[in-house]
C-alpha cells in the first residue's frame, strides 16, 4: 500500500509539471509569454480546483456515508447554475465591486442552495439517506427553476449559461488564481483536519458518537467547508463534471478507504488530474478548445468502470 | 455497593409506542449485568438511553453520578464504550484503522493510537488479520475486531449488545470468558443477550457479581443474581417457555423448552 501512495504522489507531481506544456509548441518570446501568462495560471487554478473537488468528493462521501454522494448531490452545482442564470437574465451590470458578476452570482447561488441542504443535513438526527434525498429534491427544484428561466430568456443569455455550465479553465489569469487561493486553502486544509473524526465515523456513525466524536459538528464542518471550496471553484470555472465523484473512488481502489488516507490522496489526485485533463482539452479538437468538463467525464467515467470491473475478479 | 450506571423512572415513547415504561436500574462498579427479554422488549433501547444516543421523555440516566446528557462527548466516551448489535460499515477499513479510530477521545499522536490498536488486536487474537480489510473478515473475526475496539477505547463501562450473535459455540464461549476477565479487571458491563447459559463462562473466568435482569414490554420484570433460586421460574415466565435446570452450581445449565435428561 505504501508503494502505491508513493507512486500516486510521483504521478501527480509529474502530471502537474507536464500539464502546462501540453498543446501547440511554444517558441520564442511569444511562447514564453503564453506559458507564463496563460498556461501557468491555468494549470495552477487547475491544481487548486482539482484539490478542492477531490477532497470535497471524499468528504461528502464520508460525511454522508454514501459512495454516490458528490458536491453536486448536495446542490452546489445546481445552486451555482441558478445563480449564473439569474445574473445573466435579470441583471445588467457585468461587475460587482470590481469582480465579474458571474462568479459572484455562482458563488452566492452555490452557497445558498448548499446551505439549505446542510441545514436539513445537520438538523437533529436526520439520517444520511434523508440528506441525500433532500439534496436531490433541492437540486431538481433548482434545475426546474433554472430551466424555466432559460426557457423565457433570450438566446444569448441561454447560450452563455450553457457554455458556463460545461466548465472550463480557459480565460483564467493570476487575478482569478489569487481570488481562489484563500478559499482553496481554508476549504482543503479544513477538510483535512476532519480526518480523525471521519475515520471513526467510517466504522459507523452512532458508534463514533459513543467514541467521543461530535458527529453533527463534523457533518456541518465537512459539508460547509466542502461547499465553500466547491462554491468558489464552480464560480470561477463552472461545474466541472465527475471529478468529485470519480477521484475518491479511484483512490479507494488504489490505496484504501480510510478517510485519513482517502482525503489527502483525493486532493492530490484531483490536483493532478484536472490540469492534465485541461491540457488534453487544449489539444482534443484541432483549432479550438474542448471544455475541460467534457474531458474529465470522458476519461474519468471509463477509468472508474475499469476499476470497478477489475475488482470483480 | 456504589452505583456506576443508573436509570431512574425512565420513560420513552416513540411514534406512539411505549418503548420504556418506568425503568429503574442500578449497576454497581465491577458488575456484569445481563439484560434478557423477548425481542422488542426494550433491552437495546436501555443501552441507547445510557449512551445518550436517545434522550428519554422523562426520568434520568446517570453515569458515575452525572447525568449522561450533561457530559461532553469525550467524557462520555471515557466512561462508556458500546458494542452495537450490527455495525454498519461505510468504508472498507482495516481492523487496525477501526481500532485506532476508537481512540478518538485521546489527544495523542497517531503512532500511539496504532500501538494500542495493535496490542488490543493481539489481546483478542485478531493480530493475524490486522491489515486485511473488514469486508474480507468472517463474522467471528469482525466480532473480535469490535472487541479490540472496546478495549482500545479504555472506557470504564462496556455496554455490549448480543456480543455472541452469529458466532460459533467456541467463539461464543470465548467471548463470554473475555467479558468475565474484563469484569474481574474492574470494568462494569451491561450485556444484552438471549442465552443465559453463556453467562456461566463469564463467571468461570472471574465475574463473581453477575445479575440477570428480565425486561418485558419496556419494564423491568425481575432482577436476580445468576445463581438466584427462582431464576428458572422467572425466565420461563419472561420468555413464555420452560427453562428447566440441569445440574447445579457452577456447571448447571438451563434446558430451554424441553425436559432435562434424567
Amino acid at each position: 500500500m505504501n508503494r502505491r501512495v508513493y507512486l500516486l504522489c510521483g504521478f501527480s507531481l509529474a502530471a502537474v509539471i507536464v500539464s502546462p506544456w501540453i498543446g501547440p509548441a511554444l517558441d520564442g518570446e511569444a511562447g514564453a509569454l503564453i506559458l507564463r501568462e496563460l498556461r501557468l495560471p491555468r494549470a495552477l487554478v487547475g491544481v487548486l480546483v482539482g484539490a478542492i473537488l477531490g477532497a470535497a468528493g471524499a468528504v461528502t462521501q464520508s460525511v454522508l456515508a454514501n459512495p454516490l454522494a458528490t458536491p453536486s448531490t448536495i446542490g452546489t452545482s445546481a445552486g451555482a447554475t441558478l445563480g449564473v442564470l439569474v445574473a445573466l437574465v435579470f441583471l445588467d451590470e457585468s461587475q460587482v465591486a470590481g469582480i465579474p458578476l458571474l462568479p459572484v452570482a455562482a458563488f452566492i447561488g452555490a452557497l445558498a442552495v448548499t446551505f439549505l441542504v446542510v441545514a436539513v443535513a445537520v438538523r437533529g438526527q436526520a439520517r444520511t439517506e434523508d440528506v441525500l434525498i433532500a439534496g436531490i429534491a433541492i437540486t431538481l427544484a433548482t434545475g426546474a427553476l433554472a430551466a424555466g428561466i432559460r426557457f423565457s430568456a433570450d438566446q444569448l443569455a441561454t447560450f452563455q449559461a450553457m457554455r458556463w455550465s460545461l466548465g472550463s479553465l480557459a480565460q483564467i489569469g493570476y487575478d482569478r488564481l489569487l481570488l481562489l487561493l484563500p478559499f482553496a486553502v481554508v476549504s482543503v486544509v479544513g477538510m483535512l483536519g476532519l480526518t480523525r473524526a471521519l475515520d471513526a465515523m467510517a466504522a459507523g456513525e452512532e458508534r463514533a458518537r459513543t467514541q467521543g466524536v461530535d458527529v453533527v459538528r463534523t457533518r456541518t464542518l465537512g459539508l460547509g467547508l466542502s461547499s465553500l471550496g466547491v462554491g468558489a471553484a464552480v464560480a470561477l470555472c463552472g461545474p466541472i463534471a465527475f471529478v468529485g465523484l470519480i477521484v475518491p473512488h479511484i483512490v479507494r481502489r488504489l490505496v484504501g478507504s480510510g478517510p485519513r488516507i482517502l482525503l489527502p490522496m483525493s486532493a492530490l489526485l484531483g490536483a493532478a488530474l484536472l490540469p492534465l485533463c485541461d491540457g488534453l482539452a487544449r489539444v482534443a479538437l484541432p483549432g479550438r478548445e474542448m471544455p475541460v468538463g467534457v474531458v474529465t467525464a470522458a476519461i474519468g467515467a471509463p477509468l472508474l468502470l475499469l476499476l470497478v470491473a477489475r475488482r470483480r475478479r | 455497593m456504589k452505583s456506576f450506571l443508573s436509570l431512574s423512572e425512565v420513560q420513552l415513547r416513540r411514534a406512539g409506542r411505549t418503548l420504556l415504561d418506568g425503568i429503574d436500574l442500578d449497576v454497581g462498579k465491577g458488575t456484569l449485568l445481563a439484560l434478557l427479554g423477548p425481542n422488542g422488549a426494550g433491552k437495546t433501547t436501555i443501552l441507547r438511553v445510557l449512551l445518550a444516543l436517545i434522550a428519554p421523555d422523562s426520568g434520568s440516566a446517570r453515569v458515575d453520578g452525572r447525568d449522561v446528557g450533561s457530559l461532553s462527548m469525550r467524557e462520555r466516551a471515557a466512561l462508556m464504550a458500546w458494542l452495537p448489535q450490527n455495525s454498519p460499515r461505510v468504508e472498507a477499513l482495516s481492523p487496525l484503522e477501526i481500532v485506532a479510530a476508537a481512540r478518538y477521545r485521546f489527544d495523542e499522536p497517531r503512532g500511539k493510537a496504532l500501538e494500542v490498536a495493535t496490542t488490543s488486536l493481539e489481546t483478542v487474537g485478531a493480530g493475524g488479520y490486522a491489515s486485511r480489510t473488514v469486508d474480507k473478515l468472517s463474522g467471528g473475526e469482525s466480532q473480535r475486531v469490535a472487541m479490540a475496539a472496546l478495549l482500545a477505547q479504555e472506557a470504564r463501562a462496556w455496554l455490549v449488545d448480543e456480543p455472541a450473535n452469529h458466532l460459533d459455540p467456541a467463539q461464543q464461549v470465548r467471548t463470554y470468558r473475555f467479558l468475565g476477565e474484563r469484569v474481574s479487571a474492574g470494568t462494569t458491563i451491561i450485556c444484552v443477550t438471549h442465552d443465559v447459559n453463556l453467562l456461566r463462562h463469564a463467571r468461570n473466568s472471574g465475574a463473581d457479581q453477575i445479575r440477570v435482569v428480565g425486561v418485558s414490554e419496556g419494564r423491568i420484570d425481575f432482577d436476580s443474581p445468576l445463581d438466584g433460586s427462582d431464576l428458572g421460574g422467572e425466565l420461563s415466565n419472561l420468555f413464555g417457555i420452560d427453562h428447566t435446570p440441569h445440574g447445579d452450581g457452577a456447571s448447571g445449565i438451563w434446558i430451554v423448552g424441553g425436559e432435562a435428561p434424567s
